[in-house]
């Protein structure tokens, strides 16, 4: 059963172009195609697509504005293809907030120098949103439950109330409004230190950790080089570079360093949480979120060993259960958790 | 630089949707320049913009995502209404479209464009540069704490530090740019306002964007000319189940122009078949006969006017250029002139639409050279200081009327007349016969010009009697009516489309000619007592105007015998260019729609005819040219 894609985008070059890259796709269909967010939500209900490409700017009504209805009147996976500029980051978290589940650049060469290879990338993301039938978007607070019986929660609570000292999140996919809803949670007087690594570009990070910081009662900061850590604060890994924990247990501040062209991610959960692990090798609560591949996996299972707690976000919550469902698959969770549990539970440790 | 591989379809779509584009920002740009707030327009510009960069991008064409990015970046302060568009500001970006339009050029002639002139695009930051103005005071310190001397390569490592390597297009932009000089207004700091605002935007993210409001308005407006592609936007059908709707979505394909000409060409053929076919069923009195013609009729009738719908494109496409070039040359010749659109949306045969532009643009600029008076002169002769004009079309049964009306000073017919004289045209005395809509139309006689020196403007193009000769070259009429310091109405008749024309077939001797239909004005039977000589010219008087009079016969049928004439004639009155003339014919034989065939070698280049074509009754029949016959024959422009 192939995907059905509504494309939705005011210039029929983009949509003509669009929809030749995904019907290059044996597993995607395009079925309908809408030229502003008005159509978009007629076709929509009539078409009852699988997943749908939106475009921001369009007359009659914008792709936020059309993303916002659609989401309350006929759930659907929506991809975002989003300028990847300063000023299109604010439209796109926008629609993130909207409940657009994923962006993509609508020049594909901001993601790959290999035309073949961004559109294979645009096909793969659909197919994956596409699978996620009913997208979960900021759903009302739940009944806390974990979902893995051998980590009770009280284990979990009891492992990191041990000696926590700086609590790591990563995610990708879904990332941002996942954040938002735990990072919300959490009291101003939060007892721990935060390392923020969402996979983003770096047009995007700082818009986004200023919009976080004005959401939350704890300070998030655009992470700068040099930064120490301090409480009560989370420090956003800026986009396209890479974020190291350096100095000692006492001391431990951010170095921010370029990253290399072979790392797949920029910035990378991976080689932040492995830097965490030197520093706090037992006293780290890592939380992989939402999100698309396996990034944090091995540094969890690193952390994981050496005596740091480890959660991950439940498939039912997750925009896209990739990357907790690494983490769970390899069986070094301590607790598996829905996302609103996930901010309660770190709300409870302060 | 590189070649384009311009035979690419995805770059020729590109192409027709960004020209599209192009010109629907030409005319919004101009009608911003009257409604600078116009939060419709405003946005409609941005997107716009947004639209061609974003295609551009995709094909890689970088001087072009470059120039539409500012653009899209200032526009957006506007939208925001952190600024208001002026007058200077206006021609920048008019200029923009002017590099716009030549970067589409080299990219059609397959190359990549080359990058715009560094002076617009500067122009365009020291514009965008404005609107941040309250931050710097904050930010500067933190960022230059030596203070001041920062050059501006440490400024470009820091920025690049900033940006870290992963905004490509931002940084290809900025490549692309000169160093800014630092702006006038906050000459105390030696970072430019420019970097100033790429170091805010990096610092605190972007300001704020004004979400658009739902436009109707400009959507209508950037509606695509070509009728064949609303299509894409109709939605699919409800009844369609997703089974069905697994069928590609887009539901348009690009056919090249000449595919359709062939196709017209051949339902041409189909039309003069039935005309053949209907014509031997007459003979044939077979009821059953008789309805498979007529069904034949109407599904070829159908088909024809199918095929004529493809090829339709709304007269806006000529139009669309319109409010720039009234507003260029007013704003040159200090004139201050409103330009009204009309009928934008009258859709006429794309052939057509391509051959008017020229003679409208010079008619255009005609009347506001000519005929709209400077703005004291209007304000002394009590008029609003701001002149009129008022271009429109509407379609009138198979042609399309188009309008030129000023609210100028009008032409004087005696001053015509003398003038005519003058030039050595025509005597004293032919000149006062002249009726005044005769003498209007003196203006389109070669070498004739009412300005005593000849300005830039009229100078530029096409003469008025190369006007007049495309016109009548299309079967148009053109009318002239105007009043001393009221104003002057041009008024241009052309058929609907040239692929096949409604004729009027006549007898002349044993031969039939056709007559093309839209000249025709009237129909009557003519006592030849009450004909005149005047000057050594046959004339008629027709509701109390005199016509010449022509025995058509005479010119074309080779056995004409002065003592065949009977009393009473047959006179078609045709239009003329701008005149009015009677035909003396043998016989009427009725209406019909040929397709114009050229003549065969031997006939090739005969004067005043514009073709030949095959009658019902399978015989071949002269198409007439009249401005041409009248010119061989009668030894008259026309």
């Amino acid at each position: 059963m192939s995907v059905r894609v509504l494309i939705v985008d005011d210039s029929g070059f983009f949509r003509r172009r669009l929809s030749a890259i995904i019907s290059s796709d044996p597993e995607l269909t395009v079925i309908g195609n809408a030229s502003n967010g008005q159509e978009a939500i007629e076709q929509a209900k009539l078409l009852k697509p699988d997943v749908i490409t939106m475009d921001i700017e369009m007359p009659v009504m914008d792709g936020i504005t059309a993303t916002q209805k659609i989401m309350t009147q006929t759930p659907t996976p929506i991809l975002m293809l989003s300028t990847w500029t300063t000023e299109g980051a604010k439209s796109t978290l926008d629609a993130l907030d909207a409940g657009a589940v994923d962006y993509m650049p609508k020049r594909f060469e901001d993601i790959s120098t290999d035309k073949n290879q961004a559109h294979q990338q645009l096909c793969q993301r659909l197919r994956n949103l596409a699978h996620k039938t009913r997208p979960y978007h900021i759903a009302p607070p739940k009944i806390v439950k974990s979902v893995i019986k051998t980590s009770l929660p009280t284990v979990s609570l009891s492992r990191e109330s041990r000696a926590l000292r700086l609590v790591v999140i990563g995610t990708s996919t879904g990332g941002p409004v996942a954040l938002q809803k735990v990072l919300t949670q959490l009291p101003a007087n939060f007892p721990y230190p935060i390392l923020l690594v969402q996979h983003m570009p770096a047009t995007f990070t700082p818009s986004f950790a200023e919009r976080l910081n004005t959401q939350c009662k704890i300070q998030i900061k655009h992470a700068e080089n040099g930064d120490e850590l301090r409480a009560g604060t989370a420090y956003l890994a800026p986009g396209g570079m890479q974020m190291l924990l350096k100095g000692n247990g006492r001391k431990p501040f951010i170095e921010i360093q370029a990253s290399q062209s072979t790392q797949a991610y920029k910035p990378c959960v991976d080689m932040t949480f492995d830097s965490v692990a030197k520093i706090y090798p037992k006293e780290t609560l890592a939380i992989i979120l939402t999100g698309m591949g396996a990034d944090g996996r091995d540094s969890c299972h690193n952390l994981h060993d050496l005596g740091s707690t480890i959660w991950a976000q439940d498939e039912k919550s997750s925009t896209i259960y990739g990357m907790p469902m690494a983490i769970a698959k390899a069986g070094f969770a301590d607790g598996i958790f829905d996302l609103n549990d996930i901010g309660h539970r770190l709300a409870g440790l302060a | 630089m590189a070649a384009l591989d311009t035979d690419d379809e995805i770059l020729q779509d590109f192409l027709v949707e960004a020209e599209e584009i192009l010109e629907g920002l030409n005319e919004q740009l101009v009608e911003l320049e009257t409604q600078p707030e116009d939060s419709d327009l405003l946005n409609a510009i941005f997107r716009g913009f947004h639209t061609i960069k974003g295609g551009a991008g995709f094909l890689s064409l970088d001087a072009m995502v470059g120039l539409c990015h500012k653009c899209e970046d200032l526009f957006n302060v506007l939208r925001q209404g952190e600024k208001i568009v002026d007058a200077e500001m206006m021609d920048t970006f008019l200029k923009v479209l002017d590099i716009l339009n030549s970067m589409f050029d080299e990219t059609k002639s397959g190359v990549f464009p080359s990058p715009a002139d560094p002076v617009v695009l500067n122009q365009l930051s020291v514009y965008l540069e404005g609107d941040t103005a309250p931050a710097p005071v904050v930010v500067a310190p933190k960022e230059t704490p030596s203070g001041d001397d920062i050059t501006d390569d440490e400024f470009e490592a820091l920025l690049n530090q900033l940006h870290g390597d992963g905004a490509p297009g931002i940084q290809s932009n900025e490549a692309a740019e000169p160093i800014q000089p630092p702006s006038p207004a906050k000459s105390g700091d030696d970072i430019t306002d420019e970097e100033f605002e790429a170091l805010l935007d990096e610092l605190q993210g972007k300001k704020p964007e004004a979400k658009p409001e739902p436009e109707v308005k400009a959507e209508s407006k950037m509606e695509p000319p070509v009728p064949v592609k609303k299509a894409e936007v109709a939605k699919p059908e409800p009844t369609a189940k997703p089974a069905a709707a697994a069928k590609p979505a887009e539901t348009t394909v690009r056919v090249d122009t000449s595919r359709l000409d062939d196709i017209m060409n051949m339902v041409g053929e189909l039309v003069l078949v039935r005309n053949r076919i209907s014509t031997l069923e007459t003979a044939l009195e077979d009821e059953e006969m008789a309805k498979a013609v007529n069904n034949l009729a109407v599904v070829t009738g159908d088909l024809q006017t199918a095929v004529m719908k493809t090829r339709m494109q709304p007269i806006k496409k000529v139009f669309g250029r319109f409010p720039r070039v009234v507003r260029d040359l007013a704003r040159s010749l200090k004139k201050d002139i409103n330009l009204e659109l009309r009928g934008e949306d009258t859709d006429l045969d794309k052939n057509l639409v391509e051959a008017l532009a020229d003679p409208l643009v010079h008619l255009v600029r005609n009347a506001v050279d000519h005929g709209v008076e400077m703005p004291d002169i209007r304000e002394a002769a009590g008029k609003p200081r701001q002149g009129q004009i008022i271009l429109g079309a509407a379609q009138e049964g198979d042609h399309i009327i188009l309008t030129i009306a000023d609210d100028g000073a009008g032409m004087d017919a005696n001053i015509l007349r003398s003038k005519a004289v003058e030039k050595g045209m025509m005597d004293e005395e032919s000149a006062l016969r002249l009726t005044d809509s005769e003498s209007y139309a003196l203006i389109f006689a070669p070498g004739f010009s009412m300005k005593q020196e000849i300005s830039d403007i009229s100078g530029r193009g096409v003469g008025m009697d190369v006007v007049k000769t495309s016109i009548s070259k299309l079967n148009g009429v053109i009318d002239i009516k105007s009043d001393v310091g009221v104003g002057t109405t041009l008024s241009i008749k052309v058929p609907l489309t040239l692929a096949i024309m409604p004729t009027l077939m006549v007898m002349l001797g044993d031969q039939i000619f056709a007559f093309p239909l839209v000249s025709v004005n009237e129909i009557f039977h003519l006592d030849l007592e009450k004909t005149n000589v005047v000057d050594g010219q046959k004339t008629i008087m027709v509701r109390n105007k005199t016509l010449p009079l022509f025995y058509l016969r005479k010119w074309l049928a080779s056995t004409f015998n002065e003592t065949d004439k009977s009393q009473i004639e047959h006179v078609v009155i045709v239009n003329v260019g701008t005149q009015r003339v009677g035909f003396v014919v043998d016989q009427l034989i009725g209406q019909e729609e040929v397709v114009i065939k050229p003549l065969g070698a031997l006939l090739q280049g005969t004067k005043g005819l514009a073709g030949a074509t095959i009658t019902g009754d399978g015989r071949i029949s002269l198409i007439l040219d009249f401005p041409e016959l009248m010119a061989t024959y009668a030894h008259r422009e026309y």
